[in-house]
């Protein structure tokens, strides 16, 4: 696969102005690996991510990336490869001298401890005095606006409640590395985008390296300074948000990535013309090939007249949902999703015309999903 | 014919007794049957009891005429059994008391104290005991015992013998079979010691016991009560331990605490529930035992169960009343831990741990 130089492409990160807490370090992993007896959970990651970075791994349920986290954690063990925190190789090292704190998907807070002692359990592990741990238990619990509740018990909580302890404890200790393991998905939809921008607003005021793994694309987006896109075990792309939904290094990124995904249509490239079933385009510089799809977004498409447009197919449904229409179109094996003006309106069944912008449309081999480029660029 | 919703109207006699009128209430049909078997079943569950506290304060006299069940009106109570138990045999029946209490505290202790921490490590450590390794251990063993007792050789030379004979073989032979078993086969390797009906061990363990010199001593029925029920507390525990989240342990992991740290401070405060219901039953079990207590003590270590069978070997015939006083006087400190450990074995206490 080509995967490898992808990464290289876009290895480094935007130098863009960032805080970076005094604890926070730097993280490498190379060339790690996990087997489960025949298992190969992960295979060959390597990414660097630097102080006060926040780094999403991405994918679909598993592809590697939960055991990729517990691996950072030190809750797995590293089948081969080397993992490097600050300067110190921590590959086979014990969870506790790693300097990492981790909010799990389920909270794991301690159900017959109160908030207040579970925000300084780590301290209390660590053996602060009372008197540290009351002042950072209160210190943790306003950044995350618990210092109210510090008496209550979980049980007496609601779930963004739990979650904000469960922040708060991993941060009351100021650790090197921050992991996250789909902190945000048991919590509804409201709470969820609220929790969100809470998130982000923490992990830059604190300035600490964060890795946060997720299988929503939108969270991943959001979040991330960049994302690290894995698929059975392999890292597909890492690349900052833009870049990954620009410019995706494979069919599964850009299928992965944006709501609604990149739209395909199968075909084959002759004479820099892309042929279809349902339309051609002219698409100068590719080569000849007799497999290959083509994708476009849907904001990168527009709704044209009869004789205009490039594809054409027949509407599956038109929804409204408030400030833009979404037009979905059968083509292909599959659908085509447009968006429209909120005005728009399209029985269903009728035959549609779409124009897309050949500049912008991405090229995938279809038999290897591998990212095609124009050989004159 | 076209399908209709049934209607309340069209209810027929059957219904109108045994359908519910309103939903959570129970049907007047159900309710009669319902309690009429709950009164059944209390007064066959609470008559034996009722008939030991009266037949306690009856003289041999009221129990040869009776049946009497009514103190005072068919009999006059009289407390002659209570005498004969705490002033004429008081030394009998107080030693056997302590004997009972101290056998059962202390077994249940180390029971409970071995039987979790071995459910602890079956719920959290994956083993992979290799099978052909533990089938040379068993045949070593074997051997041992019959060179050392059939044969007559020096057991200390036997031992040495097989042992050093074992880490050759496991070593040899045992490495090269990759037959591993799993946690849930050591579980149900436990389990089946408790299958095996005790009395099929029982002449073992005596000819054990009398062998080391331990018969009629606290400590041998101390260790046989604990190791008899270590399967329940094993089995029982595991089901505890397994059903209490790992993000919990492996979170306290990554906040920096040792093993030891994450079991005082997390699982055991969290598994106080099972532990009480666990103990209790292992007490009940090792306060009722009869059968291993008849073959391993003779007076010092008497129990009260032993007492309570003694009673009908006496000169003077079965003496009911005394019989009866002894099991009032047994039954009362269960019923009163019962009561006690109650308030432990509350649901709920994982509320809140892991779920939104």
């Amino acid at each position: 696969m080509n995967v490898q130089s992808n990464i290289s492409a876009t290895q480094s990160a935007p130098a863009e102005q960032r805080l970076v807490s005094e604890t926070a370090r730097s993280l490498k992993l190379q060339g790690l690996n996990k087997h489960y007896g025949p298992f190969h959970a992960v295979k060959d990651l390597s990414l660097e991510i630097e102080p006060g970075e926040f780094l999403v791994l991405l994918g679909p349920s598993g592809c590697g990336k939960s055991t990729a986290l517990r691996m950072i954690a030190g809750l797995e063990d590293i089948t081969s490869g080397a993992m490097v925190i600050g300067d110190n190789d921590v590959t086979h090292v014990l969870p506790k001298y790693r300097d990492i704190a981790m909010v799990f998907q389920s909270y794991a807070l301690y159900p017959h401890k109160t908030v207040a002692e579970n925000i300084g359990f780590p301290l209390k592990v660590a053996g602060a005095s009372p008197a540290e741990r009351d002042a950072a238990v209160k210190d943790a619990a306003s950044q995350v606006q618990m210092e109210d509740y510090l008496h209550r018990y979980p049980k007496e909580l609601s779930g963004g409640q739990r979650q904000r302890v469960a922040l708060a404890r991993a941060i009351v200790r100021r650790p090197a590395i921050f992991l996250m393991d789909e902190p945000l998905s048991n919590l509804d939809a409201k709470l969820r985008s609220f929790m969100r921008a809470e998130l982000k607003h923490m992990q830059q005021t604190l300035g600490v390296t964060t890795v946060y793994v997720t299988h929503d694309q939108i969270e991943a987006m959001t979040l991330a300074h960049r994302v690290a896109i894995m698929r059975d075990g392999v890292l597909q792309q890492l690349g900052t948000p833009t870049e990954v939904y620009d410019n995706p290094a494979n069919k599964f990124v850009a299928g992965f990535m944006g709501s609604p995904p990149m739209n395909f249509i199968k075909g084959s490239l002759s004479g820099g013309t892309f042929t279809s079933a349902y339309g051609q385009v002219s698409l100068a510089g590719y080569a000849d090939h007799d497999n290959v799809s083509v994708g476009f977004r849907a904001e990168e498409t527009s709704i044209a007249g009869p004789d205009k447009g490039h594809f054409s197919g027949i509407v599956f449904s038109c929804e409204m949902t408030g400030h833009e229409t979404i037009v979905t179109c059968e083509m292909d094996d599959g659908h085509a999703i447009v968006r429209a003006a909120k005005d728009y309106s399209i029985p269903m069944g009728a035959e549609i015309h779409l124009t897309v912008d050949p500049a912008r449309v991405c090229v995938f081999d279809e038999s290897s999903g591998v990212r095609i480029r124009p050989e004159t660029a | 014919m076209a399908y209709r919703a049934p209607r309340i109207e069209d209810r027929g006699a059957l219904a109108k007794w045994f359908e519910p009128p309103a939903i959570g209430a129970m049907a007047p049909g159900t309710k009669i049957i319902v309690y009429s078997l709950l009164a059944i079943w209390t007064l066959f569950v609470l008559f034996p009891i009722y008939w030991l506290l009266i037949t306690s304060f009856k003289s041999a006299a009221d129990v040869n005429n009776g049946p009497f069940f009514i103190p005072f009106v068919d009999y006059q109570p009289t407390l002659q059994a209570w005498r004969d138990l705490f002033v004429l045999d008081w030394q009998d029946t107080i030693r056997a008391y302590l004997n009972s209490m101290v056998i059962a505290v202390c077994a249940t202790a180390l029971c409970v104290l071995i039987g979790s921490m071995a459910a602890y490590a079956l719920a959290r450590i994956t083993y992979r005991p290799n099978l052909v390794t533990i089938l040379i251990f068993v045949a070593i063993a074997a051997g041992v015992i019959y060179t050392a007792f059939a044969l007559g050789f020096d057991w200390r030379v036997s031992a040495a013998v097989g042992a050093a004979l074992f880490f050759f073989l496991a070593r040899a032979i045992g490495r090269r079979y990759k037959i591993h078993l799993g946690n849930g086969d050591i579980l149900f390797w436990m389990i089946s010691q408790r299958i095996l009906p005790p009395v099929v061990v029982v002449i073992p363990v005596y000819m054990m016991f009398q062998s080391v010199g331990l018969l009629d001593t606290h400590i041998a029925i101390i260790l046989t009560y604990a190791v008899i029920n270590l399967p329940i507390v094993v089995w029982l525990m595991y089901d505890f331990f397994d059903s209490i989240p790992k993000d919990l342990e492996e979170s306290a992991q990554l906040d920096g605490a040792t093993r030891i740290m994450t079991f005082r401070e997390i699982v055991l405060p969290l598994s106080r529930a099972g532990l009480a219901a666990v103990t209790l039953l292992v007490i009940i079990l090792c306060w009722n035992e009869y059968l291993l207590a008849l073959f391993l003590s003779t007076t010092e270590a008497q129990t009260m169960p032993i007492l309570v069978s003694a009673m009908n070997a006496g000169e003077r015939g079965i003496l009911w009343w005394t019989m009866s006083a002894v099991i009032i006087v047994m039954i009362i400190p269960v019923i009163a831990m019962a009561a006690v450990l109650q308030k432990f074995i509350s649901k709920g206490i994982l509320l809140g741990a892991v779920k939104g």
